[in-house]
């Protein structure tokens, strides 16, 4: 199978995979659990693109995520725009943030750039806290209206799932374009050596700027749609542990990796989920099975499980 | 008087770093279809001269112009776009990414599909991406490394990853490459296939100028030859001028 065939059959299978999940989960609770999967699934992937493949990290990218849900919020329930226009305002209002706080920070490099995207996440998140009159400062937003196409009203759980994972299965696809474009090998040179990208005549700069402006616009596509599945917002989903928690899911599930996204973003959702049980021990337990994976797969969960499937099938032929 | 501007002119470049004036009143120019060796002693500034040329560092004075157009204060974008692109000293390549998409990056400047028709794929955009490919392969013949392809750079053998570097400046068509130290790392065979490489490169109409230490090289490939000191010219001539000049001689023993 030639590598392009090969990711055609991973995607229908994902596709398929997303129909017959949809069709047999009668629980609200699991199809709930997997909503949020997909929401978390869309930032992990846009975040993926500027750390994984272009090798920049940021630690302000849940400011982005909060921009998305509070510009949707406020649009609608506030100002009574319908939805659907309201979507386009909210990821260009992200957007638009990010190329201005990206063109000074982006000229920064590893720990600088994390400490200068840091910086910009607290202040996303005080602004978010703080403005009370607009968003409804810490004790959060109410009142965001349900998404609906004509007749079909999206809130129910089922749809709201299929819609959830629809946008990210284009997403990934837009992804996977990205990434296997001049623009995408690009990104990847500038990861790999940034000097030699320059002197080849990469634009860096420009291209570092348009990945993080189109990661943050992903990341306030998830916010749109985390807004109006939830219906109440408030700062706390945006803080500086919800940053933390994307590079993580990144990072967990495998650099430079569209599945791994997915398998991070997978792991993160269900993981506080399960450990439910271990009540007061339950922060102890995550932390442990983080580090746990880290130490036994540091290439993150896909190359370790690939790893895994490799080793077991020599062992197997042998 | 020329009708035609020389290749490449430097006129009264300066350079210096912090306390150290790594180029000193350098100039000197040359025309197109040459192979121009720039040697000296460990720290002459040649990798700062290159560096220079290639508008990764602003001169502090004086002029640099390829063709007659002033490049000094460029971008480096613009500098390859107008027709020069280097090595590195120190092999640098794309090591996670494939041999071929090496070079395809290597060719950025020629090719245009941005971030909008990469998601929407138009035709135009295929057939960019196809003809990229097929100028990438050639490039790998070129220099030998045809079938090597799809092998990640990284795991190439030293003295490939050199050339690999060379098809990877080569990709963006330059009409000046600038080699750094390309020898450098190679055995006696290698070396010589080098030369060879070096001789159809300018037969291909792309003029090369050559920092190497090698001395048996770089005297048997060079056309002409120019020596710098401390930033300082030291001489310019024929390789057999150079080699029978004092002030070279006494450079090298004095401080090689
Ligand atoms: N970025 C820099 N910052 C400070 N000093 C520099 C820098 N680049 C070069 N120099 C100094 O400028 C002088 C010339 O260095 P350069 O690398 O150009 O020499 P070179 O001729 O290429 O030497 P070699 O044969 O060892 O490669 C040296 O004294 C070096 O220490
Ligand atoms: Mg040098």
């Amino acid at each position: 199978m030639t590598p392009s065939l090969k990711k055609g059959v991973a995607y229908a299978l994902a596709c398929s995979a997303i129909a017959g999940i949809g069709l047999a989960a009668t629980n609200p609770y699991h199809l709930q659990v997997m909503t949020f999967i997909g929401i978390n699934s869309l930032l992990a992937l846009g975040l993926n693109l500027l750390m994984g493949y272009a090798g920049q990290i940021s630690l302000g990218h849940a400011a982005f995520y909060g921009i998305g849900a509070y510009t949707t919020a406020i649009l609608t329930a506030t100002y009574g725009l319908s939805p659907w226009l309201s979507l386009p305002m909210a990821v260009a209002a992200a957007a638009l943030v990010a190329f201005l706080v990206g063109m000074p920070t982006l000229k920064l490099s590893g720990y600088y750039l994390g400490m200068g995207t840091l910086g910009f996440g607290m202040i996303a998140f005080i602004v978010f806290r703080e403005w009370d009159g607009v968003t409804g400062g810490a004790s959060g937003f109410v009142g965001i209206p349900p998404l609906a196409v004509g007749p079909l009203n999206l809130s129910s759980g089922r749809n709201y799932f299929y819609l959830v994972w629809g946008v990210l299965l284009v997403a990934i696809l837009v992804c996977r374009r990205i990434i296997d474009s001049r623009t995408g090998r690009a990104l990847r040179a500038i990861h790999d050596s940034e000097n030699a990208a320059r002197a080849v005549g990469v634009g860096t700069m420009h291209l570092k700027l348009q990945v993080f402006v189109f990661s943050a616009a992903v990341a306030a596509l998830a916010g749109f749609l985390y807004a109006h599945y939830v219906s109440f917002i408030s700062p706390g989903t945006f803080d500086f542990l919800m940053s933390v928690r994307m590079v993580t899911m990144v990072v967990i599930g495998g650099m430079a990796s569209i599945w791994g996204a997915i398998l991070g973003a997978s792991l993160l959702t269900l993981l506080p989920e399960w450990l439910h049980a271990f009540s007061d021990l339950e922060m102890v337990v995550y932390g442990l099975i983080m580090m746990g994976v880290m130490i036994v797969m540091p290439q993150g969960l896909t190359r370790g499980i690939l790893d895994l499937y490799e080793r077991a099938r020599e062992r197997h032929e042998r | 008087m020329k009708d035609k501007p020389a290749l490449l002119k430097l006129a009264s470049v300066s350079k210096a770093f912090g306390g150290v004036q790594a180029l000193d009143d350098i100039s000197f120019e040359f025309d197109a279809g040459l192979i121009m060796g720039l040697i000296g002693p460990n720290g002459a500034g040649k990798t700062t001269l290159f560096n220079v040329i290639t508008g990764a560092y602003v001169p502090d004075s004086g002029a640099v112009s390829l063709d007659g157009i002033p490049i000094q204060g460029r971008r480096i974008q613009d500098i390859v776009h107008l027709g020069i692109s280097r090595t590195f000293q120190n092999v640098e390549l794309f090591e996670s990414m494939s041999v071929i998409e090496n070079i395809m990056v290597g060719r950025h400047v020629r090719t245009r599909s941005g971030f909008w028709s990469a998601i929407t794929r138009v035709p135009a955009i295929r057939r960019e991406e196809k003809a990229l490919r097929e100028r990438a392969q050639e490039l790998l013949d070129f220099v030998g490394l045809a079938d090597q392809a799809d092998r990640r750079s990284g795991d190439l053998p030293f003295g490939w990853q050199r050339l690999l570097e060379i098809a990877r400046a080569l990709a963006s068509d330059p009409k000046l490459l600038l080699l750094d130290e390309p020898a450098a790392g190679l055995n006696a065979v290698e070396t010589g296939r080098l030369g060879e490489l070096i001789g159809n490169i300018r037969d291909l109409g792309v003029t090369v100028m050559l920092v190497e230490h090698d001395m048996a090289l770089t005297m048997s490939v060079c056309d002409q030859i120019i020596v710098l000191d401390q930033g300082c010219m030291l001489a310019e001539g024929l390789p057999r001028e150079i080699q029978s000049n004092a002030a070279v001689m006494a450079a090298y023993l004095g401080n090689g």
